[in-house]
């Protein structure tokens, strides 16, 4: 039997088009000081610290867990870094909880983060890299095709993407930490915003953020002493499979509809919508809201749009996802995965402030990168799991 | 035309099966395009590939590093106070404690102390000297701590721990770690350095980097095979067919020869498809909306991506449409972007335009699945 762990800090930064403000030292600090002051701790009492980012094509630093090791106050301590494409904020949380939930350390301090602005997303993910995936026209351009495939297989109307931007566009609103806010946003503003990647339109499309998000994850012992409320993790699970392969299904991976099965088995939820309160989730194209409700159950096959078009997923709904505004509303790339992760800690410590869901008390953290082949997950309540 | 054989193992030696990736180490391309021997592998170098990736990164420095570098370009040498100690080069941050410094910053230097020196007896093109230096860390006077940096000296014998050495300034400066260097102090000349305009916020960085590979063989003959105006693929477990082939099998974890080889059709239909508008970035060069689609070809158990469409009008594109690949003229083939990434595959140059074969559509519930 593992032992319990639990989130005792979140800090995020800011997030915005080009944090000129701050070093990639300060960015990375910025959150981290804050997830180090909300869990009442200093660097000193940090066992070990756990960082990811996304591609190092992304800013051109090689290995910069090196370069930043002194500024996370690493020092004569362990330090790992992770990267599994647009999923390592997840990854790089269960990591860091794995580190507790093993009984090595008692308080983990794990940060993820992307400076985009210091390079451009769409150039690396649009390059020909050697030994690397290389994506004709980025992510929109990979992904679109995909969006397609669902909309034949589901029969979905074709309005869908255009709903769920628009939930994820004001919730952001309601986050003082998003990077994206359109006050004005309305339906037609959506649906008249130029067609990027058909059928993805521009406002259906994360932006490029600068940012970084942090946590301390700490056992039980840290977790009763701790002043706030801790967010209990129950369960964590990853899953990989290959980009491209004979026979898979791009649409509907396997790695996620397997990895969120075993995520619930694990947490002991054998109803997913109705066990689960609220959850953030990896949509960086309006439409894989719709996608990602039926990968992680929550929806049958095909069905998935129902659960956005009936308003289920709005924060007033059955089960609200993405009260953060999302990743169409910040991405800072590495960053974004733990940003989903710690939103929905924050949702169980009900310290999410106004977009905080009534009475949450177990919540699902969701990201996926690469070719839709990387899922972390987990799930988090406001009690240890029995 | 390749003249290798293959001579792969049909299956992983017992020795070599666990934790061995099926792709080796390459030595380097001969030119003589004879077989290597490597551990029983036969290598075709027919197919070299050379590859660079370069880019203007940007660095935003932050209330430290930027009035450090303001001060280089201005002629001085800035250390930062981290308790009793002075930092240089500064640091945001105490590096033992992990705890915020005031940008308390105090001048240092311009002499300072080798502490330890290694010479570069052949600098390379990114090096600061073109002739051979030295590079040492230097104890500037007033500071705690040594910075790495280059000592323009005659020769190795003019270099020793701790000798006394000053800060010299280039005639052009940037705002960059560059515009300083070392020489012995009694080389040392005096400089009269008038101060830049503004501050230095943000520095660029072109980084660039250059990589050179060898197609393997079963990726060499899927090259040889699009110039030849051919689709190959390899016949993989469950009775798919997988292009390119990856040179073995996953599943059967069995590695693949060119028995395994299959030439497909090259005709083939739309699974799906994105219109693109082009965005901005640096090599960009669309400039209008233009069709990019899946197509997986007859009897291949995978897709196609990214393949480009500019014969059929967008409105009249759709998915289940018949399409067939009309490969250029032979001579105008290539296959240069042809690489041993199996993930996200090129075909190369060689299709002309896909173009409609004039059968019916395929019904969308006939559809392969592998989208």
């Amino acid at each position: 039997m593992a032992e319990h762990a639990a989130v005792i800090g979140i800090g995020q930064t800011k997030y915005d088009a080009k944090r000129i403000d701050v070093s990639q030292f300060g960015l990375i600090r910025e959150a981290a000081t804050r997830a180090l002051e909300d869990a009442e701790l200093g660097w000193k009492d940090i066992d070990a610290v756990v960082i990811g980012k996304a591609p190092d094509m992304f800013e051109g630093t090689m290995m910069p867990e090196l370069f930043l090791a002194e500024a996370l106050g690493c020092v004569g301590k362990p330090m790992l870094r992770v990267h599994t494409a647009g999923s390592v904020g997840g990854s790089t949380a269960i990591v860091a909880a794995s580190l507790v939930q093993a009984g090595i350390h008692q308080r983990v301090l794990t940060v993820s983060y992307e400076k985009q602005s210091e390079s451009n997303a769409m150039w690396a993910l649009s390059i020909k890299m050697p030994f690397a995936p290389t994506m004709v026209a980025g992510a929109g351009g990979f992904f679109a095709p995909l969006i397609r495939g669902y909309i034949q297989r589901s029969g979905a109307p074709d309005d869908t993407g255009i709903r769920v931007a628009l939930k994820d566009r004001l919730n952001a609103l309601k986050n003082p930490y998003a990077h994206l806010k359109l006050p004005d946003v309305d339906f037609d503003m959506i649906a008249n915003s130029p067609m990027l990647w058909d059928p993805i339109r521009y406002l259906e499309t994360c932006p490029s953020s600068d940012g970084a998000c942090a946590m301390v994850i700490g056992d039980e012992k840290q977790a009763r002493r701790a002043a706030k409320p801790a967010a209990w993790i129950h369960a964590t699970n990853m899953k990989t499979e290959p980009t491209m392969f004979a026979g898979r299904d791009q649409v509907m991976p396997r790695a996620g509809l397997e990895c969120s099965a075993e995520l619930y088995k694990k947490a002991g939820i054998s109803d997913p919508r109705s066990e689960i309160d609220c959850a953030e989730i990896y949509v960086p194209f309006s439409w894989f809201e719709a996608m990602w409700m039926e990968n992680l159950h929550f929806a049958p096959l095909n069905e998935g749009w129902k659960m956005t078009y009936e308003g289920a997923t709005a924060l007033g709904g059955d089960l609200p996802v993405n009260m953060s505004g999302g990743v169409l509303s910040s991405n800072a790339i590495g960053a974004s995965g733990m940003i989903r992760f710690a939103e929905a800690a924050m949702q169980v410590r009900g310290q999410a402030g106004e977009h905080q869901v009534d009475g949450a008390r177990r919540s699902l953290g969701h990201a996926y990168g690469g070719g839709s082949q990387y899922f972390s997950m987990w799930i988090v309540g406001d009690q240890p799991l029995a | 035309m390749l003249a290798a054989k293959h001579a792969y193992p049909r299956r992983w030696p017992e020795s070599t099966k666990r934790g061995t990736g099926p792709d080796k180490i390459l030595p380097p391309p001969v030119a003589d395009s004879s077989l290597l021997s490597q551990q029983g592998v036969v290598i075709m170098a027919e197919f070299p590939i050379s590859f660079t990736l370069e880019y203007p990164y940007t660095r935003t420095l932050g209330p430290v590093i930027g009035p450090f570098l303001t001060a280089l370009r201005d002629g001085r040498i800035l250390g930062i106070r981290c308790g009793d100690r002075v930092l240089c080069p500064p640091m945001e941050f105490d590096p033992d404690t992990g705890e915020t410094l005031r940008p308390d910053l105090v001048e240092v230097g311009p002499s300072g102390t080798v502490e330890n020196w290694t010479w570069v007896a052949e600098p390379s093109r990114k090096h600061p000297f073109q002739e051979p230096f030295a590079f040492a860390q230097v104890k500037l006077d007033g500071a705690d701590t040594t910075m790495t940096h280059a000592v323009k000296a005659v020769g190795q014998a003019a270099m020793s721990t701790g000798m006394r050495v000053r800060a010299q300034f280039r005639e052009e400066r940037t705002g960059s770690i560059g515009d300083v260097y070392f020489v012995p102090e009694d080389d040392a000349r005096d400089q009269s350095i008038a101060p830049g305009e503004g501050e230095v916020e943000i520095s660029t960085h072109l980084i660039s980097l250059t990589y050179d590979d060898t197609l393997y063989p079963h990726a060499a003959r899927y090259a040889q095979g699009l110039l030849d105006g051919k689709f190959i693929g390899q016949r993989i477990s469950g009775d798919k067919i997988a292009i390119p082939g990856k040179g073995y099998d996953a599943l059967a974890r069995v590695m693949l020869t060119e028995a395994d080889d299959v030439e497909l059709a090259t005709t083939g239909t739309v699974l799906s498809y994105t219109v693109l508008t082009p965005v901005k970035y640096r090599g960009q060069t669309e400039t209008e909306p233009y069709l990019s689609a899946t197509i997986i070809l007859d009897g291949a158990g995978q897709s196609l991506t990214q393949q480009d469409i500019r014969n059929i009008p967008l409105d009249e594109f759709r998915v289940g449409m018949r399409l067939r690949a009309i490969f250029k003229p032979a001579a105008e083939r290539r296959v240069d972007d042809v690489d041993n990434d199996w993930m996200y595959p090129s075909i190369g140059d060689v299709v002309e335009r896909w173009e409609p074969t004039g059968e019916p559509d395929v019904a969308l519930d006939e559809l392969p699945e592998s989208m």
